[in-house]
């Protein structure tokens, strides 16, 4: 397969993802497609930038920042708030592997520091632990930062083209 | 005014603080951030010509009620009892305050339309509990799992997720809910890499997890420090902190079980 192949596969899977998260919070049915959609795209957003080297930090950032813009005329488009779209679209990108090395790391720490590996495996901790943390920040700022760029309130006083009230 | 009107729109005011309070402790309740519940509080309290001040912690929400000429009524407090996520109850309130605004609404209205919130359904148990697992799957896919290690993160977190629904139904506290779920699922699929049925990289181990990440508390976390209600967003995050630990430790449990 080739990269744009994976890449799409794993959109889908972003979005299925999204769903499930969807489902677990209770999301009016409505609303699903949209979620699915958000979900994939934010996925193939960090996914094509990873692609392209750019820092997993700025990737995921730019996702988020992305589905934080297209929730704002979906919340116009379904009559639900924001948020009911880009929470469960944006936990997809959750870094879940860099998150395990980072305990793995930590438990290690707490043991021998007489061990070879010992700094090596520091190391390894601490790059991981502060992507988690910084994906963790873009990924929770990111998706408000429409919302406080566009400075109004309520998503009902933004005037979003093409979308009759 | 007469006597009769005054007393009458009292009972009205005290009937329309208990609905605002009850619309509250809904928001916060089904996971809405605290600007949200405040906005939204405050727009109904408007529509019906009152002002209102809040102080909305994550336990209780007290309002204060003030009349057309700012001068202080009365004060309620009202307890959260059980933060469950249901963003249908958020989009509902959200959908409500926007029609009772338009339409003039009555006060017996909003309170037929709560109670219609209030019990409203899920989706049926196997389709949450289907889905959650295909989440599962995704997260794996999304690692490079390959379709093994798919399939097991599907059950792991099917299976996970039916524990901790039994759990809090159960009465556990919700974190150790989270812990007896996430060991599940780590179980399960960690027996996949244990018996070699995986690639050896643990994909399926690692992923099963995820589906019990708080999103909602840390992301809510945010936007109420960003708009200022820190307190707040401190007990959110705290809340956040605190599920990522029982995750922790069961990775611990499981990595001393199955010597990874």
């Amino acid at each position: 397969m080739n990269w744009q192949l994976i890449i799409l596969f794993k959109s889908i899977w972003g979005g299925l993802a999204a769903l499930g998260f969807a489902a677990l919070f209770n999301v009016p049915i409505r609303s699903f497609f949209h979620i699915f959609l958000f979900g994939a795209i934010g996925i193939l957003i960090k996914f094509t930038m990873l692609h392209y080297d750019t820092n997993i930090v700025l990737a995921s950032l730019v996702g988020a920042i992305v589905i934080g813009y297209l929730s704002i005329p979906a919340a116009h488009y379904i009559h639900t708030p924001p948020p009911i779209f880009y929470i469960p679209a944006v936990i997809p990108m959750v870094p879940g592997i860099m998150a395990y090395r980072m305990i793995l790391g930590l438990i290690t720490l707490t043991g021998n520091t007489k061990s070879p590996t010992y700094y090596i495996v520091l190391a390894d901790t601490i790059n991981a632990g502060l992507k988690v943390l910084f994906i963790f920040i873009s990924l929770s700022v990111g998706v408000i930062i429409p919302m406080l760029l566009l400075r109004k309130e309520s998503v009902k006083d933004i005037k979003v083209p093409f979308i009759k009230k | 005014m007469s006597e009769l009107d005054s007393i009458h729109s009292e009972s009205e005011m005290k009937q329309l603080a208990d609905l605002l309070l009850k619309v509250g402790t809904m928001l916060i309740g089904s996971g809405a951030n605290t600007g949200r519940a405040r906005t939204t509080v405050t727009r109904i309290a408007e529509a019906f010509g009152y002002s209102v001040e809040l102080n909305i912690s994550q336990r209780s929400i007290m309002l204060t009620m003030l009349d057309a000429n700012g001068s202080t009524q009365f004060i309620m407090v009202r307890v959260i009892p059980q933060h469950r996520i249901n963003f249908k109850i958020i989009s509902g309130i959200s959908r409500m305050s926007w029609g009772l605004v338009n339409e003039k609404w009555t006060i017996n209205q909003i309170s037929e339309e709560l109670k219609r919130l209030e019990d409203i359904t899920h989706l049926p148990r196997w389709q949450v509990l289907c889905l959650v697992g295909l989440a599962g799957a995704g997260f794996c896919a999304l690692a490079d799992g390959s379709y093994l290690d798919m399939a097991f993160t599907f059950i792991a977190s099917f299976i996970g997720l039916f524990v901790r629904q039994e759990s809090l139904k159960a009465h556990f506290n919700s974190y150790v809910a989270v812990y007896f779920s996430a060991l599940t699922a780590s179980l399960i699929a960690g027996f996949a890499s244990k018996i070699g049925w995986s690639d050896g990289q643990k994909h399926a181990y690692v992923t099963s997890v995820l589906f019990l990440i708080p999103g909602v508390p840390f992301i809510n976390s945010f936007s109420d420090i960003l708009d200022g209600n820190i307190m707040n967003g401190i007990s959110r995050g705290a809340t956040g902190v605190l599920i990522s630990f029982a995750i922790t430790l069961d990775i611990l449990t499981t990595a001393i079980i199955y010597h990874f």
